[in-house]
């Protein structure tokens, strides 16, 4: 599959082969941490100034050589692909494997950010447990009932959030039982089959 | 009462000792005190007395009527459906209703009481004794209490707060392969959804949450240490 450059995006990239390969380099080390941190336009004027050219044009550079790492990592296309996608760019074969060397880099990092961005439900993070045994109430003495105190720990969209629950012994060898079957399902061959297929 | 206790700590006495001057109408202290199992004593006030000493007299209350009434309370008690009609039998009827309804909640009243203190039969007894009970009528009501016993305490054992409790799981498993921002993920997930209960509320959140093979294997891992620590604790 061959990445489909517009003319707009095109036209930035058109600055990359105007500059040293170590420029490249570095626009593309930008990229990818405006990618994990968002961007800083600070940056594009001191690049600018050291490059002599308007803070603009460093940062459509830096934005086109995102998109086109972004993209490439969201269809996971191949080299060759990627390859041939460049390739109408008329770039030199140095600026080329540059690209090609960057995609590769950084791919499954940027691929790990993008799944990020899916709608979401919260994530498990961890989970903490403890054992207790109520002895009394207020009303009802002389108690022995054993129970499970629960702190899940989720995540999502960055947030962290906690949720204290409790369970009962039997409630909690269900919760056991059912979640390993949840485990072993993936094993079972219909599971494999499906995995196997859709490639 | 602070309604904000956990159920947990230690139990609020309900002997008002130590602040006579906040006593309710019913709960002045000169009641009958009866030492209960571990030196417990139980405080009842005049009027649980004097409701007693009517169900003792069997001028008021012949054999027949009593133990209808004794009924009558444990039913009020322990039968969610159960009303003011309870008392609607007709061989209650002759008896003045202001004393039904005073020997009505003052059986009720001991009854929760001794439930709450896990009252044995000797502490009913001398009680019972002590409200001019005959011998006849102690066992009537010790008989009837036995009966009832675990509906009872099941009963208020699970009167107070505690922690959403989790009644149950459902699980779903799928197998990724794109969003919109991308494409041959490939892989397996999870959606765990945990049915919880809040015993006040009455209400039913669910918690769900997504995890991946690995994460999943941890929260399993984690739960069966749990429960293997309770099968040893539970042997010790």
């Amino acid at each position: 599959m061959l990445l489909d450059l517009s003319e707009e995006h095109k036209e930035h990239l058109a600055f990359l082969p105007q500059v040293d390969s170590t420029v490249v380099a570095e626009f593309g080390r930008i990229a990818v941490e405006f990618l994990r941190r968002g961007s800083n336009p600070k940056i594009y004027e001191g690049a600018a100034r050291k490059l002599n050219v308007s803070s603009d044009t460093v940062q459509h550079g830096v934005e086109g050589l995102t998109y086109l790492l972004t993209e490439s990592s969201k269809l996971m296309i191949s080299e060759l692909d990627f390859q041939d996608s460049v390739f109408v760019l008329g770039f030199s074969e140095e600026l080329n494997k540059l690209l090609l060397q960057l995609y590769l880099d950084n791919r499954k990092e940027i691929r790990t950010i993008l799944s990020e961005l899916a709608p979401d439900l919260p994530s498990y993070h961890s989970l903490e447990w403890r054992l207790d045994v109520q002895l009394a109430s207020r009303s009802l003495r002389q108690q022995i009932k054993p129970s499970v105190t629960i702190k899940l720990h989720l995540n999502q969209n960055g947030d962290h959030s906690t949720k204290v629950l409790q369970t009962d012994p039997a409630t909690l060898l269900h919760l056991v039982q059912q979640l390993e079957q949840a485990l072993e399902e993936m094993k079972t061959n219909h599971c494999r089959r499906v995995v196997r297929s859709i490639k | 009462p602070r309604a904000g206790r956990p159920a947990a700590s230690a139990a609020a006495p309900s002997r008002v000792r130590a602040r006579p001057h906040q006593l309710s109408a019913r709960r002045v202290s000169r009641g009958a005190r009866v030492e209960g199992h571990g030196a417990l004593t139980m405080e009842l006030s005049e009027y649980v007395q004097k409701g007693f000493q009517m169900l003792a007299d069997p001028g008021s209350f012949d054999s027949n009527a009593f133990t209808l009434l004794l009924r009558a309370a444990f039913q009020s008690l322990l039968d969610a459906q159960a009303d003011e009609a309870v008392l609607d039998h007709p061989d209650l009827k002759h008896i003045d209703p202001v004393v039904l309804k005073h020997c009505h909640t003052a059986a009720a009243t001991y009854i929760l009481e001794a439930g709450k203190q896990r009252a044995d039969k000797s502490t009913l007894s001398t009680y019972l004794e002590d409200c001019k009970f005959d011998r006849e009528r102690i066992e009537l009501f010790c008989t009837e209490y036995q009966n009832n016993k675990n509906s009872l305490e099941s009963l208020l054992g699970s009167i107070g707060r505690s922690l959403p409790h989790i009644t149950d799981v459902s699980w779903r498993l799928e197998y990724q392969i794109k969003t919109n921002q991308l494409h041959k993920m490939y892989r397996p997930a999870y959606l765990v959804t945990l049915n919880v209960e809040n015993t006040d509320s009455r209400s039913h959140p669910e918690i769900s949450f997504s995890c991946n093979m690995e994460q999943l294997q941890d929260l399993v891992g984690k739960l069966k240490d749990a429960s293997k620590s309770l099968e040893r604790a539970t042997q010790l």
